[in-house]
């Protein structure tokens, strides 16, 4: 089983016990008011004989608050996620994190910031790349790139999930789009590994036929459920971070409730990903305070109240078009805050110009990034052997020093973390050696993974079934017209 | 008359959404008349556009503007047909987000700058079928297409919609413009499309270009 960080610290609360309480009771005002719309005649039909009040015509369900808070009991609050190897394996609870990768649409050029179409081939070297990191313990979906040149745009879920299954023994997350589900999930079990499914919100208050049908098929093959709502602050929801955490709670309790409806004690990763808007241009405003604040009132509520791990997803993207000090400080100031608030899973490696493009330098370069903001939640250790009062009674005064004892050089290591990436050196070995960037060096730990990280490979009847799974996926969509 | 006139302005300068109705129905009880009404209600949304576009004023003011119109004018409007009278525009622009996509705020943003720059905008609104752009570029006599994607998936429903206008035999009767945060000049000049804006405001510049009005 991955590691990924122990949580020893107290998560930092940013909500009082009263007004966790309001959020959720707003919540369930919504959820019985309002209700939420599913574009599924099935799916309303279980939450109808589950005590919702219904309208097929306009598709909505009102949702009473005893079913939601009795769905909420039925999640766990821990799951396991079986990978292709046990030690990857995930264990999913509320006192370890997690870090993931996140997608962009196309390959970054770190000199210029240009972004060009990645091909399948450097799709594989991207997955392959994220698996060669310590940190990043899960692989999303269509990851790392979501436009790939010798790829039909139907054809990309399914080929990307087949990408990681080829090039990564880690745990991956189902999509949702035009019914790439059924082949992803396919995939997943040709490989023996599961998948994290999804159901995905078009806010507000609404998921789509695709979001419900992939929820369907993703638990029919015993899957957790990754649920997330997805709005804009000031666009599909409320512009304040109290009332687009309602509107964005009140979605995921409906997702939550559909799914403990269907099959009781089904895992859920419920997923944060609100974005403020941006005023000036109507686009995403990552890096914003206002999505910090979201993500920590989320954590808290699920931590406390609903005992739902968290995934949080802001962090994933910056509005820098750079890898620079804008791109480092916009994602890890929200990895950072979603890391002390309590998210079990935090999207954060290789994102470059918002949602746009990825980067393999950028990721290396994150990946030591996330093991620093991990270590915080580790906290440190305080005993006699590390507060150590023999020594300093033993080393007095200066000239006294610590270099050359046992103890410095026994616990050293871990009480800190050494980046690969960052540049350390004096300021005359770096000017000996070439002024070195973190991207020179990034560069070269790209190319190191390359040239030696060997994923386990799948057997060649996994293989097979894989290519016969992709083959009656394009069948499929070529009868559909897609192709 | 003038403090009608005024209070036309004022109501969308202020955003006031909830007053729209009332000011505009004051305003033609009053006696005022509807041309010089509907002058008053775009010279204001006008100002808000140029606010816009030198980031004095920002999408929430725009967008809200742009809903106090939609209030004010068809009662305006309803005054100028009963009077017979017809409004000068700067031309027709059949606007729409394309089958597949449900997003709205960019095509919103240019469908408000192009109604504030003069133009009269036929707004078909989100997830538009191909047939139904071409439907409302043929009843309306359009001078102009403008379609948004924001998914990668969708972009090349207008492709598709261009595809229907060569069908249809009234590709060379409209000037096409597309615009989302999937596309570029290369994808816009691939699919046949006359022009391409990266934002709103240049969106309107590319529409006035083609069109040949001066700015």
């Amino acid at each position: 089983m991955r590691k990924g960080f122990t949580r020893k610290i107290a998560p930092v609360k940013v909500l009082s016990d009263t007004q966790i309480e309001y959020i959720h009771n707003s919540s369930l005002e919504v959820l019985e008011k309002t209700g939420v719309k599913l574009e599924s005649e099935r799916a309303l039909k279980i939450l109808k004989e589950n005590g919702c009040i219904i309208d097929f015509e306009s598709k909505i369900a009102k949702f009473p608050g005893w079913l939601v808070e009795e769905s909420v009991r039925r999640a766990p609050s821990s799951f396991s996620v079986k990978a292709r190897i046990p030690e990857d394996d995930l264990r999913i609870s509320m006192s370890n994190l997690y870090f993931m990768p996140a997608a962009g649409a196309k390959l970054h050029d770190e000199k210029t910031g240009s972004l060009s179409v990645a091909t399948l081939k450097e799709n594989d070297q991207g997955v392959k790349i994220c698996d060669g990191l310590d940190a990043a313990d899960f692989q999303a979906s269509y990851c790392p790139y979501f436009e790939l040149k010798d790829i039909e745009p139907v054809m990309l879920l399914a080929e990307s999930q087949a990408s990681i299954a080829r090039n990564s023994t880690r745990v991956s997350r189902g999509a949702q789009a035009t019914d790439s589900f059924i082949w992803e999930a396919q995939i997943a079990n040709a490989a023996g590994k599961q998948l994290i499914g999804t159901m995905e919100g078009a806010a507000p208050l609404c998921f789509p036929e695709d979001a419900v049908n992939a929820a369907f098929e993703y638990m029919d093959n015993g899957f957790p459920i990754w649920a997330t709502g997805g709005s804009i602050m000031g666009g599909s929801s409320p512009v304040t971070i109290a009332g687009a955490t309602v509107t964005n709670n009140a979605e995921i309790l409906a997702a939550i409730t559909f799914i403990q409806c269907y099959r009781p004690g089904n895992a859920v990763l419920a997923n944060d990903f609100v974005v403020p808007m941006d005023m000036e241009s109507g686009n995403l405003f990552f890096g914003a305070i206002g999505a910090g604040f979201h993500q920590m009132a989320f954590n808290q509520i699920y931590r406390e109240l609903y005992r739902i791990p968290t995934c949080n997803a802001m962090a994933a993207f910056p509005n820098s078009k750079l890898i620079d000090y804008q791109n480092a400080f916009e994602k890890t100031h929200l990895a950072l805050s979603a890391a002390l608030s309590g998210a079990s899973m935090i999207a954060f490696i290789g994102s470059v110009s918002q949602e746009l493009a990825w980067s393999p330098l950028q990721a290396v370069i994150d990946n030591d990034a996330v093991n620093i903001i991990g270590r915080y939640i580790e906290g440190f250790e305080i005993n006699d052997l590390t507060i150590a009062s023999d020594l300093i009674a033993e080393v007095g005064p200066s000239p006294g020093s610590f270099l050359g004892k046992k103890h410095t050089r026994e616990n050293w290591r871990r009480e800190s973390y050494i980046p690969k990436t960052f540049d350390r050196l004096s300021y005359q070995d770096w000017a000996r050696s070439g002024k070195p960037s973190v991207i020179d060096k990034a560069r070269n730990s790209v190319e190191e993974i390359i040239k030696k990280h060997r994923p386990q490979p799948l057997s060649e009847t996994q293989e097979n079934q894989i290519q016969g799974i992709l083959k009656e996926a394009r069948k499929y969509y070529e009868k559909k017209g897609l192709l | 008359m003038a403090d009608s006139i005024q209070s036309l302005k004022d109501v969308v300068l202020d955003f006031d959404i909830d007053r729209a109705e009332e000011v505009a129905r004051n305003a033609i009880d009053s006696g005022t008349d509807p041309l010089l009404a509907a002058a008053a209600l775009t010279d204001a949304i006008r100002q808000v556009g140029d606010a816009f576009g030198k980031g004095d004023l920002f999408l929430p003011d725009l967008v809200c503007a742009s809903e106090v119109l939609k209030k004010a004018f068809p009662i305006v409007n309803d005054a100028i047909e009963k009077k017979g009278a017809t409004q000068e525009s700067l031309g027709k622009v059949v606007i729409g987000t394309v089958f597949g996509d449900i997003h709205s705020i960019g095509k919103g943003m240019v469908s408000t700058l192009l109604y504030a720059a003069g133009f009269k905008v036929i707004d078909l609104g989100i997830n538009v079928k191909g047939e139904d752009f071409l439907k409302a570029v043929k009843d309306e006599n359009a001078n102009v297409l403008a379609m948004s994607a924001l998914l990668t998936t969708t972009a090349m429903e207008q492709k598709k919609v261009i595809e229907g206008l060569k069908e249809a035999g009234i590709r060379d009767r409209v000037k096409v413009v597309v615009g989302g945060s999937p596309i570029n000049q290369e994808f816009a000049d691939s699919i046949g499309a006359d022009g391409y804006g990266s934002t709103a405001p240049e969106g309107v510049k590319v529409v006035k270009r083609l069109l040949g009005i001066k700015d």
